[in-house]
């Protein structure tokens, strides 16, 4: 059976074939969530290579008391908050907004109403950054508060805290139509 | 647009799955990863393997590629590259200029293994004709993983019109890596020149755009700067990774008072 520790033992040894299954069970996951901490695609799918890069690279630095998920996720977080950092000065994600309200008009999104998806992507906009990350891993994932709080090197009642208050913001954004 | 109702929990949460659905992985990721990995580690191991160091007692004055030895074991224990490689000389300032270069080597080869986004070691670039010094004071001004282009230099140093003698200067860098001119490009943003070819120079600035700045540590909640000597001996899972220290400060880290990461 190929746990993913079994593989990352593989990766270690650079077995590309070990390292591609990991690459296929996880890389759309972390897509998704490059995808919402960054905005666009071309810049999702560099924080995505470059993450899994120092994966394959620095395989020898894992540790088997992380699940490997755990550990993908906070190389993978790392990549996106310094990416984050770089472009802070520069113009945030306009264009790509605009492509996905294009994408909402042609009526995009089958599981949930375009409409809503496009509400979604700006109520996030305004939980502040360390939140969005974490209710980004925790909806992508669903990852555990223990694990979110490893990820992010914070206590779990942290966690608990920067999630209820980024739902409330979210509760607020989506229902009152302020700001629009 | 008319303004909702606000969603109940279940509605949130229909809605927070729906956006953040895992998306399809572009074919061939994973080769394309390996490929990259494998390029930009040989380039490395080479840059390790290839270039020595000579420091002055006042700083490092020199990082050049070493002739072809002849066999191994001749050269006077240079044969380490930016390893350890004791150079004999006498008197005090012969030993701190050793200690320089042995420094400078270390901060090296753990910049180009992704785990340094500073130097700390000095520059000696004395011996410089006055121009050049000053393209390359202004060229170490560029902050690490970003990039700036010749005119930019040449305006700063208030020469706005000598964009090629910067190009120049910059191309005969005796101290490469640690004086960053492969942070120069041209103002379309294309690469410009490097002396080490732009295969390498490309690599560089990827290697420095995989490498973060400031990075915490989980146990002692101490955020430094990557490459800080007072980190080093953080264990790789306690590592995480800041945007800044205003952010590092929410989650309840405090600033290294060694690498002092406010002031970077």
């Amino acid at each position: 059976m190929n746990t993913d520790r079994t593989l990352m033992r593989q990766v270690v040894h650079r077995d590309e074939r070990a390292f591609a299954l990991l690459v296929e069970r996880y890389g759309g996951r972390m897509l998704a969530v490059a995808r919402r901490l960054l905005g666009s695609q071309a810049d999702a799918e560099d924080a995505v290579q470059r993450a899994f890069l120092r994966c394959y690279l620095g395989a020898a630095g894992y540790r088997v008391e992380w699940a490997v998920s755990t550990w993908l996720y906070r190389i993978l977080t790392n990549v996106c908050i310094d990416e984050m950092r770089r472009r802070r000065s520069r113009s945030t994600g306009s264009e790509a907004l605009t492509r996905e309200t294009a994408a909402a008009a042609n009526g995009r999104g089958d599981s949930i109403d375009a409409v809503a998806r496009l509400d979604v992507r700006r109520a996030l906009r305004r939980v502040p950054r360390e939140a969005r990350i974490l209710v980004t891993l925790r909806y992508v994932d669903g990852l555990s508060y223990g694990e979110l709080a490893r990820i992010r090197g914070i206590s779990v009642n942290t966690v608990k805290s920067q999630l209820a208050r980024a739902r409330s913001i979210l509760r607020g954004a989506l229902g009152g139509g302020k700001g629009r | 647009m008319t303004a909702r109702p606000r969603p109940d929990d279940l509605r949130l949460e229909e809605w927070l799955s729906g956006y953040f659905r895992p998306e399809p992985i572009p074919a061939g990721l994973a080769r394309r990863i390996v490929r990259a990995a494998t390029t930009m580690e040989e380039t490395m191991k080479t840059i390790a393997r290839t270039f020595s160091i000579q420091a002055t007692r006042n700083g490092v004055a020199l990082v050049a590629r070493r002739r072809p030895a002849p066999s191994t074991g001749g050269a006077g224990g240079r044969a380490g590259g930016i390893g350890p490689a004791p150079e004999g000389r006498a008197g005090r300032a012969g030993a701190s200029a050793d200690r320089l270069a042995a420094q400078a080597r270390r901060e090296l080869r753990e910049y180009l293994n992704g785990e340094r986004s500073f130097f700390s070691v000095p520059v000696d670039l004395s011996a410089l004709p006055e121009f050049q010094r000053r393209v390359l004071e202004e060229t170490m001004r560029i902050p690490f993983g970003e990039a700036r282009s010749y005119t930019w230099i040449a305006r700063r140093i208030g020469r706005p019109r000598a964009v090629r003698a910067v190009g120049t200067a910059l191309g005969r860098n005796p101290v490469p890596f640690i004086v960053p001119c492969h942070r120069v490009l041209r103002s379309d943003g294309s690469l410009g020149g490097y002396a080490f070819g732009l295969g390498m120079k490309r690599r560089l600035l990827e290697l420095e755009r995989a490498t973060p700045l400031l990075e915490g540590c989980r146990s002692t909640h101490i955020v430094c700067r990557v490459g800080c000597g007072a980190a080093q001996r953080m264990r790789s899972d306690h590592r995480v990774v800041f945007g800044s220290v205003a952010e590092a400060r929410t989650a309840g880290y405090r600033p290294c008072r060694v690498c002092r990461p406010a002031a970077a």
